[in-house]
């Protein structure tokens, strides 16, 4: 038996996963003596109706936040870091017209999203 | 790994996003920010920085609710020993189970907040502070589980479902949870009702008996009205909803479901007025419902010194368990 | 006797060991010693009660008398439960509820781990219900190291719980009489006092290193499954009040 038996009562944020492969979600919080009774309860408060296939459970004062909005969301251009900032539509027509090809059909698409929405399968 | 709060001189001073209240400005500027982010219906998070005035009144609001929970947790647990059925036991224990748990999750709301677990307990044992009046009184019979599960339920999901959208978000999470397992004791205690009202006339008689006994209690448990513009918590959008609102929300929904059961609604008032597009009823007994949540009613000081009893007998294991034994090498 | 006979027995007793123990259990929703553990307690009687009715609900196809799950759990004079004397006893503190459940659920184990595949449906049952009993023994495990640990009072009161249990503890292993008929029958792989030696193999690896005292070895009697205690009277007084208000009625 290796846990600690801190003997303060401190919160333990939990994180739950609804089904395999899904994301771990911010479910809520217990407050628990040591890391043993906080996984216990954790599975009473965010399992109990099977509704979890995957608890993480973690002290908050081990949590460390950054939310600056700085540094999460810097003030200048990042476009160039998303798909959505290469908008090529009228280029490509540009391109075909000079080349004298036609579009290629939806089979083609591929993991760009130039131009166009692909299909989930594309 | 880089502390990101050392890079903070190094990067140009830029207005913080949408949250200027959490500035270092003055208090009334911070105030005024806050305030119109709230009125608007933006949330505040528990690390948010909140005038007192807020802070007070979702604690006492979450507190009162959290409360409640847990005083809930008593008229129904002495009938889980006397549930008729395996699968009624069942459910009985978990809906009970399901109160204790909700007032733990309301209570770390109002922990994160400011105040421990061990004062509000105190203070509502103390009887400085309130539980809602529907649990201030006896269970009779097992008419009374089923009216109380599908009733009492519902009338509080009708509150609850308002305080999704609460502008204290911590509180607006909890009651997405706490809405979705309520939903269950709803069916629970209908399906309890349709049974007795099929079952024997001893049974319809029961449960007929109980809808009489509870409609009053009912009918005042939402709070008598109040003026929208004075009401603090309807301002900082705390709730979304006036006790009148909800009370015609609840009787909207559930009196033509009472009516189809073949049950009598205890009230010869009762009628909804096409022309006002309202519910008519009998003014609740309002004096009733102060006397009985200032801790007068018939069972709120037997249930209060049941708790402190109880708190008493098991306090020697909560000392145990924060007292920090010694790791055991084992 | 027959197997069949023989299988009721087992599963009478193992049905009303669940169902007693989740009785006693459940009196803890809503007021255990912190809030946590009211939820926690709450679900380990839900399971034991789950556990109770799946196998009242398999006696029921056994016997083929016309009574359901729950006329068999409840439409039963006080004398006809067999549970075993370590579950006959009024709740008690929170130091008897986790001694009872320690001794109980370790000896519960050691019973399931000794159910072959003579029946298939116990065996398929049983699978389930071993895999639900994982948790109640880390909770309960939890507790009884906390206790044993937790300073003098807590110690003082866990030691008096398990010698209070005392006697009765190894009850749950009261033989049964058709027990030779289950062996033949392959759904015993062992017999009870295998379990037993199995269960006190369990509890010392516990209860040495903690410095607690293993419960005393008994002479197997008719009581160790009989003779009920005024708290079971009380408790079947409770648990029937509303059944016996309508005779008959659906609830």
């Amino acid at each position: 038996m290796t846990d600690q038996h801190s003997g303060t009562l401190e919160p333990y944020e939990v994180f739950r996963q609804e089904k395999e492969g899904g994301p771990m979600i911010h479910g809520g919080n217990v407050l628990a003596p040591d890391p043993e009774l906080a996984v216990h309860y954790a599975r009473e408060l965010f399992a109990r109706r099977s509704e979890s296939t995957r608890l993480w459970v973690v002290r908050r004062a081990d949590v460390h936040v950054l939310d600056d909005p700085d540094l999460l969301d810097p003030p200048l251009d990042r476009s160039f870091k998303k798909p959505g900032g290469y908008v090529m539509r009228d280029k490509l027509a540009a391109a075909r017209g000079r080349a004298g090809t036609a579009k290629p059909g939806a089979r083609a698409a591929s993991h760009d999203t130039t131009g166009r929405r692909t299909g989930k399968t594309g | 790994m880089t502390d990101p709060l050392a890079l903070d001189p190094v990067l140009p001073v830029r207005e913080r996003s949408e949250r200027p209240w959490n500035l270092d400005l003055p208090h009334d500027e911070r105030f005024a920010h806050f305030e119109a982010h709230v009125t608007a219906g933006g949330k505040i998070e528990a690390t948010d920085w909140m005038p007192d005035e807020y802070r007070t009144a979702v604690l006492r609001f979450v507190e009162m609710h959290g409360n409640s929970e847990l005083m809930g947790v008593l008229p129904e647990r002495e009938w889980i020993m006397r549930a008729p059925t395996l699968r009624r036991k069942l459910a009985l224990t978990a809906k009970v189970q399901d109160e204790a748990g909700h007032a733990l999750l309301l209570y770390r709301v109002a922990e994160d907040l400011g105040k421990s677990r061990e004062a509000i307990i105190e203070d509502l044992l103390a009887g400085k502070t309130k539980f809602h009046n529907v649990f201030h009184y006896p269970t009779h019979s097992w008419g009374d589980i089923g009216i109380i599960a599908w009733l009492v339920d519902a009338a509080a999901i009708v509150a609850q479902q308002a305080l999704r959208d609460s502008s204290y978000a911590p509180y607006a999470r909890t009651m997405q949870k706490i809405c979705w397992e309520e939903s269950v004791h709803i069916m629970h205690g209908r399906d309890v009702v349709v049974t007795l009202v099929n079952g024997t006339a001893g049974q319809r008689d029961m449960v007929q008996e109980a809808l009489n006994r509870w409609w009053g209690p009912l009918m005042q448990m939402h709070g008598p009205r109040s003026d929208r513009a004075k009401d603090r918590d309807l301002h900082w959008r705390i709730k979304a909803k006036t006790s009148e609102e909800l009370r015609q929300e609840f009787l909207a929904i559930y009196v033509p479901r009472i009516r189809e059961l073949g049950l009598v609604i205890p009230d010869p008032e009762l009628r909804y007025d096409e022309a006002a597009g309202e519910w008519r009823y009998t003014e609740p007994d309002w004096d009733e419902l102060r006397t009985v949540v200032t801790n007068h009613g018939p069972r709120s000081e037997a249930r209060l010194e049941f708790r402190r009893l109880n708190r008493d007998e098991t306090r020697w294991v909560r000392e145990t368990i924060l007292a920090g034994s010694p790791a055991v090498a084992a | 006797m027959t197997a069949s006979t023989a299988l009721a027995e087992l599963l009478l007793t193992m049905a009303d060991d669940e169902f007693v123990a989740g009785f006693m259990d459940s009196e803890w929703t809503g007021i255990a010693p912190i809030l946590e553990e009211d939820v926690a307690m709450s679900s380990i009687s839900q399971d034991e009660l789950g556990h109770a009715k799946a196998l009242y609900e398999l006696l029921a196809e056994v016997l083929d008398d016309g009574r359901d799950a729950d006329a068999i759990a409840y439409d039963r004079e006080p004398e006809a439960y067999r549970h075993a004397r370590l579950l006959d006893r009024p709740r008690g503190d929170w130091a008897d509820t986790i001694a009872r459940r320690f001794l109980y659920e370790l000896a519960d184990e050691a019973r399931l781990a000794s159910i072959g595949g003579g029946y298939a449906p116990l065996a398929d049952l049983v699978a389930k219900l071993r895999r639900e009993e994982r948790y109640h023994r880390m909770h309960v495990l939890a507790w009884i190291e906390r206790l044993a640990t937790g300073g003098p009072e807590a110690r003082g009161r866990l030691v008096a719980a398990l010698a209070g249990a005392g006697e009765a503890a190894a009850t749950v292993f009261t033989p049964l009489d058709g027990e030779a008929d289950l062996l033949r029958a392959g759904i015993l792989t062992r017999a009870f006092d295998e379990a037993e030696a199995a269960w006190r193999t369990d509890l010392t690896r516990v209860l040495v290193p903690l410095g607690l005292d293993l419960p005393p070895r008994i002479e197997h009697g008719p009581d160790g499954r009989a003779g009920h205690s005024d708290a079971f009277r009380w408790l079947w007084g409770e648990f029937t009040s509303v059944r016996r208000s309508e005779v008959g009625a659906t609830w």
